[in-house]
């Protein structure tokens, strides 16, 4: 077995024109997806049983199912539907087709990790003890404040370690949006790979290119967890 | 926009069914294969010999951040040839090998970890109290100590058992027909026209299978919890 | 029947015995005292392989074994003359009251079960638990698990019942019906080796007292003699600073 390394240091120069676009898919995903996921949770929690039931059949559903099947799912429905929004339902002239495959990775993703988050939050939120909100309340903050000011962070910090799990296969899943034609370090692996079969090198830079950004998404969450956690730390000192 | 045909799911529904098996044998092989290299590490971290602990880490750590689809693809591409330097050809076999291997390898992670923290959370005291009265090593492990174990260890292996099903669906990229290769195979006999309505067939079958996974083993985890669920309502 | 010599046991470089001895006669009620540290607790496990000793012999009525050197089936034989109340019960978390006092009978001794449950209810019965067989252990209160533990200690009809501390792990309020089982028992001619710290129990009921500290035996007596005219220095502080702690009447 002989490995192509000149072909393996091209491939990895050209691979990370595509770190930017993988990064941009997760990060963007991540801070899109948690507001609308910590409104999910805290619906779960609350009175509306339409509403409850509704995010929870959501969620049930987006996590019983591939992300591979919503992504072809989705990829074959949205152009052809938006198209047929706009043209014949609105009548305007504008080239759906000529939007930036992104985007729809992006709805993909959204809509995925918000239903991830969303249970993430759930638990958090169920580890902060009750006495906290009624303390809070009994001082006299509103449960806006009490919210924000008391469980939001506790529950923050219960909920990091399974934020970064989320990020994380998150950045797994987006080695996927080639099949929406996004040009990510995956899709740009291939493309090398497809002029000289040399998938196996190919394959394997990727692989250490993965391993990089895990590394530097977990770094991330390991700094943001000292930080948010400094509370904790006083105990023990 | 082409017409949606609502029926066309339950004309597709029973093609696919039969390849449910191809996606149960990818499942159980991988649970089956994964768990044993999942043992292996689990006794190296439970050991905590300096060595195997660090070995068993650094396998966790790679596994669980590289894409199941590029490990796929090396393994397909890359296996063939790294096994024939040994003089073994494995140009011939099937697609459901290279899919089980795959999986196995980046599942090992999941089992090892479904294993450890079981054997952690049973008390040392139970296996003691075990043979204080008289029984063997052997039947306090499996008296007492395994069914514990079994119990704490569901949850995790329920988890487990969803993700690798959801991402065993991956495999129809390298060519293997199980529900979701049946499905593309059908997309494209039908030039691609009846594509929504194959993935909603799809979408509904993972998703009965995914409830019943997760239902099926919490009724065995409520059976087996005996000594625990009352524990609220005194 | 049963007596140890010279039993010496090591964690790495901290030795915890340095070469205890022990004579127990049938019916003896032995109380070792001791403050924590002492290698009383390690000391006890020893007698029943939970730990093996580095060193020392052991003659139990038919068996003569090193401690050492026990071979399985030795290692089997002592514990099926023994029992052992643990600390924190150990009950068998996935079985009901009934079930962790007949386990013992069932597996180890091979009693056919019906007779089995028969020993087993008898037992629960003795320690005042007749109404809580089909209770999971996650269901009792701390008293009332450690008296299922002490059930399936008597269950096995050992020769000689091994307590580990036994109402230390208690709320006040609960140690007082352990300590009435245990008393009960040894009025029924029960041979026991108790580590505990309540002095009451060991002055009402020891046959013989035994003092450890830093892993040998300081003294040894009748319970009068320890208590009211001690011989060691060490012995004195000991009993003078518990007696001011633990006052619990039965």
């Amino acid at each position: 077995m002989r490995l192509d390394t000149e072909f393996m240091w091209e491939t990895f120069l050209d691979v990370l024109h595509g770190v930017p676009v993988t990064l941009k898919l997760t990060i963007i995903t991540l801070l899109v997806s948690a507001p609308i996921a910590f409104f999910m949770a805290l619906s779960r929690s609350g009175e509306g049983r339409i509403g409850r039931r509704i995010i929870t059949a959501y969620v049930s559903f987006i996590r019983g199912t591939p992300v591979v099947l919503q992504i072809l799912f989705l990829y074959s429905l949205l152009p052809t539907a938006l198209n047929y929004l706009i043209k014949v339902l609105l009548g305007l002239d504008f080239n759906i087709f000529n939007i930036n495959p992104i985007v729809y990775a992006y709805t993909v993703f959204i809509l995925n990790t918000m239903a991830v988050l969303s249970e993430v939050f759930r638990s958090a939120l169920s580890t902060v003890n009750h006495g906290q909100m009624e303390a809070a309340l009994s001082i006299g903050l509103t449960k806006r404040q009490a919210y924000l000011r008391i469980i939001i962070p506790q529950a923050l910090t219960a909920a990091l370690p399974n934020i970064c799990n989320t990020a994380v296969s998150l950045l797994k899943s987006t080695s996927l949006a080639f099949m929406m034609t996004v040009k990510d370090i995956t899709a740009i692996a291939k493309i090398d790979a497809s002029f000289g079969y040399n998938y196996l090198e190919a394959y394997l830079v990727i692989f250490f290119v993965y391993i990089l950004l895990c590394t530097l998404v977990q770094l991330v969450f390991h700094v943001l967890e000292r930080n948010v956690a400094s509370y904790k730390k006083l105990i023990t000192a | 926009m082409r017409p949606f045909h609502p029926l066309f799911i339950f004309e597709v529904l029973p093609q696919l069914v039969p390849y449910l098996l191809v996606t149960a044998g990818i499942v159980i092989g991988t649970v089956f294969f994964g768990g044993l290299l999942g043992l292996v590490l689990a006794t190296a971290k439970i050991r905590r010999g300096k060595i195997g602990t660090a070995l068993a880490n650094i396998y966790i750590y790679v596994t669980r951040c590289v894409p199941s689809i590029v490990l796929l693809f090396i393994v397909y591409y890359g296996l063939p040839e790294f096994l024939l330097m040994f003089g073994i050809d494995i140009n011939n076999a099937g697609k459901g090998f290279f899919v089980i291997t795959t999986f196995s390898i980046l599942f090992a992670a999941n089992m090892s970890e479904v294993f450890r923290s079981s054997y952690e959370a049973v008390d040392r005291g139970q296996r003691e109290a075990a043979v204080s009265i008289g029984l063997t090593e052997f039947q306090a492990f499996r008296r007492i100590v395994l069914p514990q174990c079994i119990r704490v260890a569901i949850p995790n292996f329920t988890n487990t058992l969803i993700s690798l099903m959801k991402e065993g669906s991956l495999a129809y990229t390298i060519g293997l027909i199980d529900i979701m290769g049946k499905g593309q195979l059908i997309i494209g006999q039908n030039q691609g026209s009846y594509s929504l309505e194959v993935y909603l067939a799809l979408f509904i079958l993972y998703w009965i299978l995914t409830i019943m996974i997760e239902k099926g083993f919490g009724a065995i985890e409520r059976n087996l919890s005996k000594g625990k669920k009352l524990v609220a309502s005194i | 029947m049963l007596e140890v010599k010279n039993v010496q046991k090591s964690f790495g470089a901290n030795q915890v015995l340095k070469g205890v001895d022990l004579k127990v006669e049938k019916g003896d009620i032995i109380v070792i005292l001791g403050p924590s540290g002492s290698g009383k607790t390690t000391f006890l496990r020893c007698l029943n392989f939970l730990e093996r000793a580095d060193q020392g012999s052991m003659d139990f009525e038919d068996i003569h074994t090193e401690l050492k050197s026990a071979s399985k089936a030795t290692v089997n034989k002592v514990r099926k003359k023994t029992a052992f109340v643990f600390q924190n019960y150990n009950l068998f978390q996935n079985k009901t009251a009934l079930e962790n006092v007949m386990e013992g009978l069932v597996i180890a001794r091979k009693v056919p079960k019906k007779e089995a449950e028969e020993i087993a209810k008898k037992a629960l019965d003795k320690v005042g638990l007749s109404d809580r067989y089909d209770y999971y252990p996650s269901q009792l209160s701390g008293g009332q698990q450690q008296r299922v533990g002490i059930a399936r200690a008597i269950a096995v009809n050992p020769e000689v019942l091994l307590f580990d501390e036994p109402t230390s792990a208690l709320d006040p309020e609960l140690i007082g019906e352990v300590l009435a089982v245990m008393k009960k028992l040894a009025e029924e001619g029960a041979t026991m080796i108790v580590v505990t710290h309540e002095m009451s129990f060991a002055q009402e009921v020891a046959t013989k007292v035994i003092f450890m500290d830093g892993g040998v035996v300081v003294e040894e007596g009748s319970a009068e003699d320890i208590f009211t005219h001690p011989k060691e220095e060490r012995t004195s502080q000991f009993l003078h600073r518990v007696l001011r702690d633990y006052d619990y009447v039965i």
